[in-house]
């Protein structure tokens, strides 16, 4: 807790937290970038699922580029948002949830991105590939969930008052 | 109108729902995903038009935006709960009233697409850039759901400014 509380009064981490500008501009990005992955990731699961008629698979290689484009601005805007309230996140048991989730939704989605890459379309519609998008599609669901629930769980909002 | 709103939320139990423990956020996990489904199904199509994924058929992708249109539906129905609980941080608050606009134009443009290029579009060859004028759609329709999303946001972040908001 004391390590959260020298953090929080860093010059970084009270610009994310007092400047209006850098909290919203990371929250905004943060969401945006959230909802290009997640909806990248649900559209190519149920293309896999055949949920939607087939369309060629291979293009969609050009989609998953944007999709770690985003992916690493999650990671920065996401690491502004903890820089501002470290001990908010930290301390609060969904941030964990949320971070294994996202970890292992991005796993998959590499490794979906590999299947298609190297895999042909016939191969692409084993009963495997479909269990894959169909957990694909859970544990995006789940990342979601935990990332809303995070602003609505946390005890404790700034470690300094302890302090 | 915040009487009317109430009065509906109470009546129909959105209103204990979204005051229960885990309402609000329940709702706010099925907006986002509903979110989600709308940027990753018409984002993509947008995207597919904007020439990404050259390759794919528009005709079979175009099939992907009936789940956004149920993404939208859940929006549709988690933001009215949202709207009905609390008619008095929405209706006065200018973020919501520009997301509401942004939505217009986002569903004028829609309406566009579907009057003038979207058999042109489907008929196009998966290797083949659409026209001009399908592209400006879908640059307007990515820009509009980007903005909506800002507006989310926005709403949220700063309540109602009554002391600055000359159009509320």
């Amino acid at each position: 807790m004391e390590t959260l509380a020298r953090i929080e009064v860093t010059a970084l981490s009270l610009w994310f937290r007092e400047s209006g500008l850098a909290f919203f501009g990371s929250l905004t990005l943060h969401s945006l970038a959230m909802a290009l992955v997640v909806g990248i990731n649900l559209a190519i699961a149920f293309r896999l699922l055949g949920i939607v008629p087939s369309f060629a698979l291979k293009p969609l290689m050009r989609f998953y580029q944007i999709h770690w484009i985003a992916v690493i601005l999650i990671f920065l805007s996401g690491l502004a948002l903890l820089l501002a309230y470290p001990a908010k996140a930290l301390t609060n048991p969904v941030f964990y949830a949320k971070f294994a989730m996202l970890s292992v939704g991005l796993i998959i989605a590499s490794k979906l991105q590999n299947l298609i890459r190297t895999r042909s379309e016939n191969e692409l519609n084993s009963k495997t590939v479909k269990l894959v998008a169909l957990t694909s599609i859970v544990v995006w669901v789940g990342t979601i969930t935990t990332g809303r629930f995070l602003a609505y769980t946390n005890s404790v909002l700034l470690a300094s008052r302890f302090f | 109108m915040i009487e009317l709103l109430s009065s509906f939320s109470k009546f129909t139990g959105i209103y204990a729902f979204m005051n229960s423990p885990w309402g609000w956020p329940t709702a706010e996990s099925i907006h986002f995903l509903g979110l989600s489904l709308l940027i990753g199904c018409v984002g993509v199509f947008d995207l597919r038009m904007l020439g990404v994924g050259r390759g794919i058929n528009y005709l079979q992708m175009h099939k992907l935006v009936k789940i956004g249109v149920f993404g939208y539906c859940l929006n549709l129905t988690t933001g009215i709960m949202f709207l009905t609980t609390a008619p008095d941080q929405y209706l006065f608050n200018p973020a919501f009233q520009t997301k509401l606009l942004f939505m217009l134009i986002a569903g004028l443009n829609m309406f566009w697409f579907y009057a003038s290029y979207s058999g042109q579009v489907k008929a196009t060859e998966a290797t083949t850039s659409v026209a001009e004028p399908a592209k400006i759609i879908a640059m307007l329709s990515l820009l509009c759901w980007m903005a909506v999303i800002i507006c989310g946001r926005l709403i949220t972040y700063f309540r109602p400014p009554y002391h600055w908001c000359w159009f509320c």
